[in-house]
């Protein structure tokens, strides 16, 4: 089987500063991968990297997406292409409705795929169905893009964008933070609906909870810039009562 | 070509005899001003004098309305009321006149004629011939343009388009078209000054208008410079407002050459005197430059009565070689306390050639007062960039889609619901965008 993405060896640097450092993770179709990780580790950088963000260099190292280079592709070309991140820190876009933003999306990617756009009817449609999805009021969807939201209703957002792109690779980070525990069932009940053998997610997050919804395949341990430990979904557990020490110090015992 | 004095001597028989001795002093202060160079403080970034051309005509040009002419109008939106123009000159024919009570609306040729002292009273008085040069060229020569009057308490309901297309059958003609708008105390109107090149060829033109706007009466006015390629076009607009009187004056320009030899050049000088007390102004601007276009907005606002309102927002647009001017004046004169007073100007520049030279000026002289201004010039915000593109939209369109956002606030602002709708398509259209 083909792998839905397979990191290898990869060194990222920002500004000159290398923020992950030989790091390595193959993703198959249909599996659910969590990372956790303490605060300025590089969890986002992965995403961004993942996602095409220009500033984040690549150094060393491959990423395959299905079997392409994905850095290769723009990022515009690899959300064509399947890969969706959803953002820790949603932009703010005046002047833009969410609704004519998925309208462009959404006929983006149709072209990409040799299809033609949407009519308004099948649009409306659409939309619809993802909306009640993740319960996102229609009247958000109208308004300018995450403009005035609150964390949550942001958040919310970003699970409706991808429940209306139908990516393969959902990359979440930390979806979870600043939901209530109504909207993170929802969110959590949302990505759940979505999940297929065919469509792989890499959810960040600091804490269990989102994974008693979620439930990932595996769990990894983000610490300065690799991979420190993997486990199934009892690491999440153990982390969440112990905390990250013990991994600081089995690394330094290896 | 002949000189300007002789130009001028060949016309006036034509202007009424009230208007003569206004005309004369017009002329004498144009010849005394003449094109300005970039050495006036006013036109230093506008290098006006090196696009005109040296010599110019100031006589009628040639107006007859060929198949091209008529096909161009009969593409555009079917108005109620139109009033309509070609190179400077009233065609009759062409025009929807209302019909309303309380409601003048003719040339300004057979409004002097037929409309008593209501001309001679408001024509020339609000623009500065002895300053401004080019008012005091249009001043001097101006044969026709549109006169609107509505009486105490009347409200227009639909809008009403001046339209101007130039096309240049002449290269020599200097096109000088003008409007007198007057709306005594508690009337309503909303207008549409529509200027178009209908040619493919450069034109030059200069329009002047001038609208008083009585005691509580409101004024809604929207300058349309949307197919001004190849065009040379000054436009200046001085209006007076009175006690509770409102005006809000948008002016949107698209400007671009594609097929002429020069540059385009849109000069707006947009002026409102607040004059009574409780008046409100409210100037808005959308400029898009594209190529070698000059766009430059020359606003003042004049609070001279107190506990009035005004409120100035500029937005450009500017790519390839284009530049853009602002000079956003705000003055309050003494007495005028309570004035409350706001200014933004913005510049989008989305190419390494693009520039804008935005100046806002402020002067003071009353001491209970709040203006404010803001400025800012940059590129787009790249994480707003980013951000589209992971959803799929290319850097192409994700710039566009920006664009859009960028701009739609000033299109927002336009009162009149079928102008707003008809700028927001054609705002899409611009950008291709289709949603
Ligand atoms: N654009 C940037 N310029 C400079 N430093 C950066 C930049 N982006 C990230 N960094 C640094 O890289 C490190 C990793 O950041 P990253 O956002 O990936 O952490 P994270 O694991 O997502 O943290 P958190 O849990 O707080 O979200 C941090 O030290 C951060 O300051
Ligand atoms: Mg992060």
């Amino acid at each position: 089987m083909q792998s839905m993405l397979s990191i290898n060896h990869l060194t990222v640097a920002v500004n000159g500063k290398e923020i992950l450092r030989d790091f390595s993770l193959t993703i198959n179709p249909g599996e659910v991968h969590a990372i956790m990780g303490p605060n300025g580790t590089g969890k986002s950088t992965l995403a961004a990297t993942l996602a095409g963000r220009e500033e984040y260099e690549v150094v060393s190292g491959e990423i395959l997406y299905k079997g392409r280079n994905l850095l290769e592709m723009e990022a515009d070309e690899r959300a064509r292409e399947g890969i969706f991140l959803a953002f820790q820190y949603p932009v703010e876009i005046p002047g833009v409705s969410t609704t004519n933003f998925m309208k462009a999306a959404v006929n983006a990617k149709r072209k990409h795929q040799g299809l033609e756009p949407l009519d308004a009817r099948e649009f409306l449609k659409l939309m619809n169905e993802k909306a009640q999805l993740v319960d996102i009021k229609r009247e958000f969807l109208s308004r300018s893009i995450n403009e005035g939201f609150s964390g949550g209703e942001k958040k919310r957002n970003e699970i409706f964008q991808m429940a209306m792109l139908e990516p393969s690779l959902c990359i979440l980070d930390e979806t979870d933070s600043g939901l209530d525990i109504d909207a993170l069932r929802i969110v959590a009940n949302g990505v759940n609906r979505l999940r297929s053998p065919e469509r792989s997610f890499l959810v960040i997050t600091h804490y269990q909870r989102l994974l008693n919804y979620i439930i990932p395949d595996y769990v990894h341990v983000l610490f300065d810039g690799r991979i420190a430990k993997s486990g199934g979904k009892e690491l999440a557990l153990k982390l969440e009562a112990e905390g990250y020490d013990w991994v600081k110090e089995e690394l330094v015992a290896d | 070509m002949e000189n300007i004095a002789t130009q001028f001597k060949s016309l006036a028989n034509s202007f009424s005899k009230e208007s003569l001795a206004l005309r004369k002093e017009a002329l004498a202060s144009f010849q005394k001003l003449g094109i300005p160079t970039t050495r006036h403080e006013e036109w230093k970034y506008t290098n006006i004098k090196a696009r005109l051309r040296q010599e110019f005509s100031l006589l009628p040009a040639e107006s007859r309305v060929n198949k091209a002419v008529k096909n161009y109008i009969a593409s555009l939106p079917p108005y109620t009321y139109r009033l309509t123009f070609l190179n400077g000159v009233f065609h009759p024919e062409l025009s929807i006149i209302p019909d309303l009570k309380g409601v003048t609306v003719c040339s300004l040729r057979e409004a002097a004629a037929h409309t008593g002292g209501i001309v001679e009273k408001h024509f020339g008085r609000l623009v500065d011939y002895s300053q401004e040069h080019f008012a005091a060229l249009n001043t001097a020569f101006v044969t026709d343009g549109a006169f609107i009057h509505i009486h105490k308490n009347v409200a227009v309901n639909e809008p009403i388009y001046l339209q101007y297309f130039f096309t240049a059958t002449d290269e020599y003609a200097f096109v000088q078209t003008r409007n007198l708008v007057v709306l005594e105390e508690g009337a309503s109107l909303s207008l549409a000054e529509d200027f178009r090149n209908a040619s493919n060829i450069d034109v030059q033109y200069n329009h002047v208008a001038e609208m008083y706007v009585g005691n509580n009466a409101r004024l809604d006015v929207v300058e349309l410079q949307l197919e001004v390629s190849n065009a040379i076009g000054i436009h200046t607009l001085e209006s007076k407002v009175n006690r509770n009187g409102r005006l809000s004056a948008a002016t949107i320009t698209f400007s671009s050459p594609n097929t002429g030899t020069g540059q385009s050049l849109i000069r707006n000088n947009l002026t409102a005197r607040l004059t009574g007390e409780g008046a409100h102004a409210e100037f808005a601007g959308l400029y898009f430059g594209k190529e070698n276009a000059l766009i430059d907005n020359h606003v003042l606002i004049d609070h001279i009565a107190p506990n009035c309102t005004s409120n100035q927002l500029y937005k450009g647009v500017l790519s390839d070689e284009a530049t853009g001017v602002f000079n956003g004046k705000i003055f309050v004169k003494p007495g005028a306390q309570k004035t409350n007073a706001y200014q933004s100007s913005k510049a989008l520049l989305l190419s390494k050639g693009a520039s804008v030279n935005s100046k806002p000026q402020l002067e003071i002289f009353a001491d209970d007062v709040k203006c404010s201004h803001g400025a800012a010039i940059g590129q787009l915000d790249e994480n707003a960039l980013f951000y589209l593109m992971t959803r799929g939209v290319s850097r192409h369109e994700a710039t566009q889609i920006l664009t859009y956002a960028f701009a739609h606030e000033v299109v927002e602002h336009i009162q009149t619901k079928p102008i707003r709708q008809f700028l927001c398509d054609k705002l899409r259209d611009e950008l291709h965008l289709n949603f």
